[in-house]
């Protein structure tokens, strides 16, 4: 299968490449015509390093036919190359458009689900979690619902650390952590929507306008109490340091999730310190191997367009609860049934 | 990628377990077993490459490798017939019923240059790939003392006829914690076991026995292995273990919560374990057989596995510590 990495303008396509390339059914494209500014050759050099075809051009990039396509880059040039793809007929995983404010990620977000769908084509958004045969296990059962009932509250973390990209702090933890949560808590919930959100944050030890800390609550329209904790935290601070951890209260049973559990344990002689180990798996592996998957099988995976404009609602209610102190009734969008 | 072809020998619990691993490596399976139940899992895996053959040529015949899965008193013929015909050999273990046979086998693969890839299959599960990966790099230093223990519960009844001098737990259960050992700290020189409980077999399922052994390293480093059949399916596996060195310890507890946990009601079938360590063994002896790396597992981890586990039988028949002599240090 022809996968391609489009736009090397952020470092993690070299990530996404050099994963794709360690797929044994994946013949690698990339294609990088207006470089990054940080490093211009970076797109050349990893096709150069991997032995991967790289295109001069988008055209002669989709002219390759690729049979899915990883979108990664500055916000303002996904969007048309997401098109692009939809137009011709390409899957695509992409990551979720930033929501510091500078853009509206909400607007981006329902123009690339409606013209994928519009064309027929799966949208994937990046929410490695969610794309996990653990999370898939816990998901399938929960629906089935035999062990624990109806589901009624939902409680969960990730203290993922601040991310050193700098556009990506300023978007604070609602920005970076929130998300995955949120689209773990949608994927469960079947896309139910979200009626109201309070949330309240704290900017202790970040810089001034920066929400380090963040509480969030949703009560969503079946009924679900959700409450996530999306603060960062200090990067060996534990589990759900390392991925979200998530408690599912039904009638007759809790189940807990924990993406990321320690392995190994013990004590560091040279450090003094704890030296706690997860599992080796990288969740962005899993991701990438169950996208490619889901694209030879023609079903998809992880969170779709709609999935993520429905999180990108809740991160924006919760913003606007934070500042104000109060909680923010969302209405249902015109169209959709609950 | 190159099609693999391998010859399945035997067609029981492990057999089907390799026969799930081999196909997820993307090989096509000729199966031959001489208690008739090859058909049935050709049938059950019908159009995934799968098929039956009657005679062990016809399985031997053009093959990558040959899979040894029958009982252990038929793998030293098998595999020298696979040897001499220069087929690759994975075997379940032990490879050999007792020292002598497995020295046979490994020294016809080197003569021959065969590759010999022992499935000890713990080395893949991820907590001790982990462990190793540690040490390796460094990070626990010069190593001093390990503590392992496994408890498990046997499924289903002890079969064949096995006295108690030949060992019992110390030569089946046992050879995952002693290879452990020898995988982290190197050549064993001595070696002292107990066993009690059924060391016999036959036995009814739910027979117990404990197994306790102390092996000394080469290099100075002790490690100990508790193993156990417990009487009752619950918990179903217990593993720890207790690594130290000069640079710290590194610890591990199978009861640690995992990816996932149910309270308040049973677990149903909330399982979840991860990818089984047989599919990540398979692959990694595939891509080797493809002409990639060579595996965490050759030849000489296979006799070292039988020697350790031949001495502690000895020891715990004699009530002595057995020495182990380590080839190359007395030159």
């Amino acid at each position: 299968m022809k996968v391609a990495v489009l736009s090397f303008a952020e470092e993690r396509a070299a990530t996404y490449a050099g994963l794709l390339h360690a797929m044994p059914d994946v013949d690698l494209l990339l294609a990088d015509p207006d470089g990054s500014p940080d490093d211009p050759g970076r797109g050349r050099s990893t096709a150069r390093r991997l032995g991967a075809t790289f295109a001069e051009g988008w055209d002669e990039l989709f002219g390759l036919r690729p049979d899915a396509v990883v979108v990664v880059g500055e916000p303002g040039a996904c969007r048309p190359l997401v098109e692009r793809a939809a137009r011709a007929g390409v899957p695509v995983l992409c990551e979720y458009p930033p929501t510091d404010g500078e853009t509206d990620a909400e607007r981006d977000a329902d123009v690339l689900a409606r013209v994928c769908e519009e064309a027929g084509v799966r949208l994937s958004v990046v929410s490695p979690v969610c794309f996990g045969p653990a999370f898939a296990a816990v998901r399938g059962e929960l629906a089935k619902g035999g062990v624990t009932g109806r589901l009624t509250t939902i409680h969960g973390a990730y203290n993922g650390p601040r991310p050193a990209g700098e556009r990506a702090a300023r978007s604070g933890a609602l920005g970076t952590n929130a998300p995955q949560l949120l689209d773990m808590v949608d994927a469960v919930l079947g896309g139910v929507h979200a009626e109201q959100v309070y949330a309240q944050t704290n900017g202790v030890g970040a810089e001034p306008g920066v929400a380090s800390a963040a509480l969030v609550t949703v009560r969503y329209a079946d009924g679900t109490v959700v409450s996530l904790d999306c603060s960062w935290g200090a990067a060996d601070a534990g589990p759900s340091a390392a991925g979200p951890v998530m408690t599912f209260i039904g009638e007759k049973a809790s189940v807990e999730f924990t993406a990321c559990p320690r392995l190994l344990g013990g004590f560091d002689a040279v450090t003094s310190r704890e030296r706690p180990q997860t599992r080796g798996t990288d969740p962005y592996a899993v991701m990438l191997g169950e996208f490619v998957a889901g694209v030879s099988r023609g079903s998809g995976a992880g969170p779709d367009g709609a999935a993520a404009l429905r999180t990108l609602r809740v991160i924006r209610a919760a913003r606007e609860s934070a500042r104000t102190g109060r909680p923010v009734e969302l209405a249902v969008p015109y169209g959709v049934a609950s | 990628m190159r099609q693999l072809e391998t010859a399945l020998i035997g067609a029981g619990l492990i057999a089907r377990m390799h026969l799930e691993a081999w196909l997820a490596a993307g090989a096509c399976v000729r199966i031959h077993s001489l208690d008739g139940r090859a058909e049935e899992l050709v049938q059950e895996f019908d159009g995934f490459g799968v098929k039956a053959v009657g005679s062990l040529d016809e399985a031997l015949d053009g093959v990558d490798a040959v899979d040894i899965c029958s009982p252990t008193d038929t793998h030293r013929d098998i595999a020298l017939t696979a040897i001499a015909r220069g087929v690759a050999v994975v075997c379940e273990k032990p490879l050999a019923a007792d020292v002598a046979e497995a020295e046979e086998i490994v020294g016809a693969a080197e003569k021959a240059g065969v590759p010999v890839y022992p499935a000890h299959d713990i080395r893949f599960a991820p907590a001790f790939a982990r462990l190793h990966e540690l040490v390796a790099e460094g990070h626990l230093g010069a190593g001093t003392v390990a503590r392992f223990t496994v408890a498990g519960y046997h499924p289903r009844p002890w079969t064949g006829h096995a006295t108690a001098e030949s060992g019992g737990i110390l030569t089946d259960q046992m050879l995952h914690g002693v290879d452990i050992a020898y995988w982290l700290f190197g050549d064993v020189v001595r070696v002292h076991a107990h066993y009690q409980g059924e060391i016999t077999a036959p036995a009814p399922q739910g027979t117990a026995a404990v197994g306790t052994v102390v092996l000394t390293h080469a290099g100075g480093a002790l490690s100990q292995v508790v193993s156990r059949w417990t009487p009752t399916p619950q918990p179903p596996i217990r593993v720890t273990f207790h690594v130290s060195g000069t640079g710290g310890t590194i610890v591990h507890d199978s009861e640690w919560p995992q990816e996932i946990q149910v309270s308040g009601g049973p677990a149903g079938t909330f399982g979840y374990y991860g990818e089984s360590p047989f599919t990540s063994e398979i692959r990694e002896f595939a891509q080797a057989l493809r002409g990639g790396p060579q595996p965490r597992l050759v030849a000489h981890d296979a006799l070292a596995a039988v020697r350790i586990t031949q001495a502690a039988a000895r020891s715990a028949w004699t009530g002595r510590a057995v020495e182990l002599p380590v080839k190359g240090a007395a030159a």
